[in-house]
């Protein structure tokens, strides 16, 4: 393990999440051993430090943000999901959500870490200088993955409300149950969640819109109807959400799958860029990056 | 020579487990003379130290004996004390020696000896006998010990095993309900229907968690001159506010949590009219308790998105799983509780020897 390797940091990151993910269980389900009391949360806390100097490494590689290929969007995404989480905790104390997150963090952190391709070192080609040539743009793309991470977030509290309003319809209440937040609770915190995602996403689109007015030429239209088609998603439903005319097990659905479908548009993005990578390396168009 | 050196201890009691209602009435002591009691046990040779736990459960004498005490003097005190033959004292009675009593105490301030598993009130009472001894110097170096590894290990056990987990009274399983929708049940606004034992046991258990806002309404024969209000005097009883019968349908809306409790018979609530008062406050939920026989809230409601509609059954249910899974933990926090009670007599003997 070399602690100035960025992946190195990144698999160890995940392990600590994983573990965090396993020993918050456990908790959960009163394992009667007291010095799991602060394990997860520290699992979380040292596993985020990590994350972040792997970030930080992979910036300083690639002279930016690290937002160039897959593994990094998808790096960047769960550290603003673990981010975003412990902002959280300070308001709240919800150690169910952190196993969560945790969990999330660890499965699809390794995942991107295994499989092949998603890790092109594009910024080993002879003519790379940096990865975004506009800072705006750079400012744009990070906002953008950030509200990824906030409605990453927004998909597990919606996966939590599910649970307990399974359980309150179904009159059956497990282990798990009895430890999620009532779901009036939830429920805000969905709310909130999707608001500050939606501030964060609309900025992000408004950076980007403006670089894309000067240079429409950078952005391809798969690119930008998704990018539209995304935000106006998570737009409606929050105009929907605030006039009441959807909320509840709707509102939780629709949430989950919204987020289904903007990690799916991340999916499309690295099609483009995988077929530039199997040709040659080259840096990546600064405007592919964007969402 | 230190007194210490030959103490050891000892206790006399009548529970629940050997003695049924009746019999525990006739051994429990009443208020007023507790004491004379305590006057006439220091008076009983060999008994150096002494504290009386006397409950509606059960009655314990603990002491922390010389070898000179004998067990029988007790027993006699007892019972002429309460009037009561020896033969149905011993009958209905237990007595525990040494790490009996520090492995009896422990179970006993854990709750896992009480009636209802894991209830939290005995706790309660032991201190306050514990203090009350105290206070009348009857509880010494030995005793103090014991008792006070006694609430470590009955904050211990509520910690760390389930033999808590989940309420088994009715208005306590309602309000976890409230609490799992809503988060505080302070904040809850009760309408009760209804003013029968059920109505008072679930607004006596919203207003112990300090719900302000409850709300009766029943109906009343108000041209009867003989006949009660009872839904004004349970509303006042608990100062909540009434609110008259033929209109408690235009108000639901701004209530989270409704309890029907009457004998009407019939159908008093129906799909339309949840329908009605949901789109009033929409994204809120609302809690149902249909806790009459036959049904007033019609079963349809609970298809509306944010209504949770739950009947006597359902809450009966849930009292008896959470009843169930204490119970399972019990053999779990029994052993546990055995080996702490051990290892704390092996250091009161240990002390006793070294000294």
């Amino acid at each position: 393990m070399n602690f100035n390797d960025a992946r190195d940091l990144m698999w160890i990151a995940g392990g600590l999440y994983g573990s965090a993910f396993i020993l918050g269980f456990l908790k959960t389900f009163r394992l009667n051993w007291s010095p799991l009391n602060e394990a997860p949360l520290a699992g979380i806390i040292i596993g985020f430090l990590l994350h972040t100097r792997a970030l930080y490494l992979r910036g300083l590689d690639i002279h930016g943000c690290p937002l160039g290929n897959t593994l990094e969007r998808i790096q960047f995404i769960l550290w603003s999901l673990i981010l975003t989480f412990l902002i959280l905790r300070l308001l709240w104390r919800l150690d169910l959500l952190g196993s969560f997150c945790a969990g999330l963090s660890f499965g699809a952190g390794w995942l991107t870490l295994t499989l092949p391709n998603t890790d092109p070192k594009y910024w080993l080609a002879t003519d790379y200088h940096k990865l975004f040539s506009d800072p705006w743009i750079e400012l744009h793309a990070s906002i953008a993955i950030f509200s990824y991470g906030v409605f990453s977030l927004l998909a597990i509290v919606s996966g939590m409300y599910l649970i307990q309003r399974k359980a309150l319809l179904s009159r059956k209440f497990d282990k798990l149950g009895s430890f999620l937040p009532p779901i009036n609770d939830l429920e805000i915190a969905c709310w909130r969640l999707l608001t500050v995602g939606v501030i964060f996403l609309t900025i992000s689109i408004l950076v980007g819109g403006m670089h894309w007015t000067r240079h429409p030429e950078f952005v391809t239209s798969i690119k930008l109807a998704v990018t539209i088609l995304l935000w106006l998603g998570y737009s409606v439903v929050f105009l929907l959400h605030l006039t009441h005319r959807i909320y509840g097990s709707k509102f939780a659905k629709i949430s989950i799958i919204l987020f289904l479908l903007a990690i799916g548009s991340l999916a499309l993005v690295n099609s483009k860029n995988r077929e530039n990578t199997k040709q040659e390396i080259k840096p990546v168009q600064s405007t592919d990056l964007s969402l | 020579m230190n007194k210490e050196i030959n103490q050891s201890l000892f206790l006399l009691g009548s529970s629940h487990q050997v003695a049924d209602l009746a019999a525990r009435e006739r051994i429990s002591l009443p208020p007023g003379s507790i004491d004379e009691f305590y006057n006439g046990l220091s008076q009983i040779e060999g008994l150096d130290e002494y504290l009386l736990l006397n409950t509606c459960n059960r009655t314990e004498i603990y002491g922390a004996v010389q070898k000179s005490f004998s067990f029988d003097s007790l027993g006699k005190y007892l019972s002429n004390f309460r009037k009561l033959e020896p033969e149905f004292l011993s009958q209905h009675s237990y007595q525990r020696n040494d790490h009996e009593v520090v492995d009896h105490l422990f179970k006993v301030t854990s709750g896992i000896d009480s009636q209802m598993v894991g209830e939290t009130e005995i706790l309660g009472q032991v201190k306050k006998a514990y203090e009350d001894a105290c206070q009348r110097k009857a509880a010494g170096k030995m005793l103090n010990r014991l008792f006070q590894k006694g609430f470590q290990a009955a904050k211990w056990a509520r910690t760390n095993t389930g033999i808590s987990r989940g309420q088994v009274n009715l208005g306590n399983v309602l309000c976890d309900l409230a609490r799992r929708i809503f988060g505080k049940v302070s904040n809850c606004r009760l309408l009760v229907l209804g003013a029968g034992e059920v109505a008072e046991s679930t607004i006596e258990a919203f207003k112990s968690r300090g719900s302000q806002a409850i709300t009766v309404s029943g109906r009343t024969f108000d041209w009867c001159p003989l006949c009660r209000n009872k839904p004004a005097e349970l509303a006042e009883k608990f100062d909540g506010f009434t609110l008259s019968f033929d209109r408690f349908k235009d108000s639901m809306h701004l209530f989270d949590v409704i309890l029907t409790s009457t004998a009407s018979g019939k159908s008093l609530i129906d799909y339309r009219d949840i329908q009605k008062s949901m789109q009033k406050r929409p994204a809120q939920p609302l809690f149902l308790i249909d806790a009459s026989v036959p049904r007033n809230i019609e079963e349809k409601v609970s298809q509306i998105e944010n209504v949770f509609l739950y009947n006597m059954d359902d809450v009966s249910t849930i009292a008896n799983e959470n009843l169930k899974s204490r119970i399972s933990e019990v053999d779990r926090c029994k052993g546990a509780l055995a080996r702490r009670a051990a290892k704390l007599w092996e250091q009161m003997t240990q002390a006793r020897e070294i000294s």
